[in-house]
């Protein structure tokens, strides 16, 4: 009898594209003459794993995770440090003496690998134990780095999240996503007092930031263009020092969009309330410490943009809402092309 | 309905033949080629029906055979076993002219025979056949365990071959051993 292993390249390659990536990974451990053809194969002709989330996570000092989700199930495997072993559902495989590190990547690099349709969230969590030089994980980013440079494709996915200790890693990381699919971008920082500071010059000029839709940033925005977030219909960041200048050209900006929904940023310093009042005139005040402005928007009758500043809480918000939402007494300016 | 149509077409004798009798007789008289295995059971199968196959297809154009070298010459595929052509004869003729359907539940089940046809089908570059068979080895792959796969299809685990290699080298070994023997013995 002819073995399955016998069969040409052709026929075995249609057998792949027929079977779903499951079946794919088990034929792969059936013999080393799978395992080679498998791994030697263009990833064109395996199949779709369809999957809707990937999270590739340091969750910590020992510990690898990564999950993915597909439309009927989520799955997890741990990559554990402490004695070397990786757990997926029920089973505990001994990695004896192979690092996890290298483990959790060749997995994620398999699921990469199947994945054709586009993600809705990809996830990658760096931790600080990374940063340590004794830190089992410390070459895990550039690990994962070389593992996305070796995919040689672009990852598919509508949000981008990444959370890092060092934001020299998004500019690294950025490249790897492809611009085409994605709509949102969200950077986490581990520093939770937020006094990491981040130059944007470079990650603004980048497809991936062009292209998306919203914006989440942890980390403290230097140099923010006002045109270089002016195409986000939702955008979160923080910086150091803002002027009313620079409010006034983001107004002008978001009362022109039609697609503007958002804007929320918190500051160190901003003390320019009185040339504020000089720009836009008096500001409507329920409570003392928080100013209301309220502009009719471009082309709409319906869409307000009301700005809100709360001096106390270091933070300002634009949005976009309607009539009625408007209290008492407020006043809505026209719109001024001005 | 339909009567009155069928009574106005046979009143008006001037009209051209309807299509589905000039299907039933094409004006251009169709070729047969034949075909035979390992059995060496000669099939006489029509150019259309060979279409499907893109091997035979190339040679029957590149040949330009009359009807009566086609009958001397019939193509020899002493590599497929006569059941086997059969199959792929009797496949073909089924779908000649025909668009082919997504699925084909006419397959073997049994493993022996669905991979010699595979193999058959992939010789003779038939594109749809040969997606229907792969398409049936997928599913009987679908939800097993490596063990399981082992099992069904007789692979040995990497182990058992590495082993086995081994034995192959040392029987090699052994008989290369004896043939410079005996050949040194020879020589005397």
């Amino acid at each position: 009898m002819v073995s399955l292993i016998e069969m040409p390249e052709l026929v075995m390659e249609n057998i792949i594209g027929f079977s779903d990536f499951k079946d794919v990974l088990t034929l792969r451990q059936v013999c080393r003459d799978f395992r080679n053809f498998i791994d030697d194969v263009d990833d064109s002709k395996l199949p779709d794993s369809k999957f809707e989330g990937i999270s590739f996570k340091i969750l910590d000092e020992t510990t690898i995770g990564l999950s993915y989700e597909d439309e009927d199930d989520s799955y997890s495997t741990g990559y554990c440090g402490m004695n070397n072993f990786r757990c997926f559902s029920q089973n505990v495989t001994d990695l004896g003496n192979v690092n996890i590190v290298d483990v959790a990547i060749r997995d994620l690099e398999w699921l990469l690998k199947f994945q054709k349709s586009v993600l809705e969230e990809f996830d990658v969590s760096f931790d600080e134990y990374q940063l340590r030089n004794d830190s089992p994980f410390h070459s895990l980013p550039i690990k994962v780095r070389n593992m996305f440079e070796k995919l040689n494709r672009k990852i598919k996915t509508r949000k981008f999240t990444l959370k890092t200790y060092d934001e020299s890693q998004i500019i690294a990381f950025l490249p790897f996503i492809d611009p085409d699919a994605l709509k949102s971008l969200e950077f986490h920082s581990l520093d939770y007092d937020g006094e990491v500071e981040i130059e944007i010059d470079e990650i603004a000029k980048t497809e991936q930031w062009k292209n998306s839709e919203e914006l989440d940033c942890e980390f403290r925005v230097l140099n923010l263009k006002v045109e270089d977030i002016c195409h986000f219909s939702s955008i979160n960041f923080q910086t150091n020092t803002i002027s009313a200048k620079y409010l006034d050209s983001m107004k002008k900006v978001f009362i022109k969009s039609s697609k503007f929904e958002l804007l929320f940023l918190g500051w160190e310093s901003f003390n320019e309330n009185e040339e504020l009042t000089n720009l836009w005139g008096p500001a409507f005040s329920t409570e003392t410490a928080k100013l209301h402005w309220y502009f009719r928007m471009k082309d709409s009758e319906e869409r307000i943009l009301r700005i809100i500043i709360d001096n106390t809480g270091h933070l300002l918000w634009f949005d976009v809402c309607k009539m009625e939402s408007i209290p008492n007494g407020a006043i809505v300016q026209d719109y001024n092309e001005k | 309905m339909s009567s009155t149509e069928q009574g106005t077409s046979s009143a008006a004798p001037a009209e051209p033949t309807t299509a589905p009798e000039s299907a039933a007789a094409p004006e251009v008289p169709e070729s047969f080629y034949y075909v035979h295995g390992k059995d060496k059971v000669v099939h006489k199968v029509s150019a259309g029906a060979l279409q499907h196959s893109a091997l035979i297809h190339g040679m029957i154009s590149n040949l330009g055979y009359t009807e009566e070298q086609a009958k001397a010459n019939p193509f020899p595929f002493e590599n497929i076993d006569g059941d086997i052509l059969q199959m792929v004869v009797d496949w073909c003729n089924q779908h000649k002219g025909k668009p082919t359907p997504p699925e084909d539940t006419n397959l073997p089940k049994q493993k022996e025979k669905l991979f010699d046809l595979v193999l058959a089908v992939n010789y003779l570059e038939i594109k749809e056949l040969l997606t229907y068979c792969c398409k049936q080895v997928a599913m009987m792959v679908k939800g097993k365990s490596p063990e399981e796969i082992r099992e069904i299809w007789m692979i040995p685990t990497d182990a058992e071959d590495e082993a086995a290699e081994k034995e192959a080298k040392k029987r090699a070994g052994k008989e290369a051993a004896g043939e410079t023997a005996a050949a040194a013995g020879d020589a005397k």
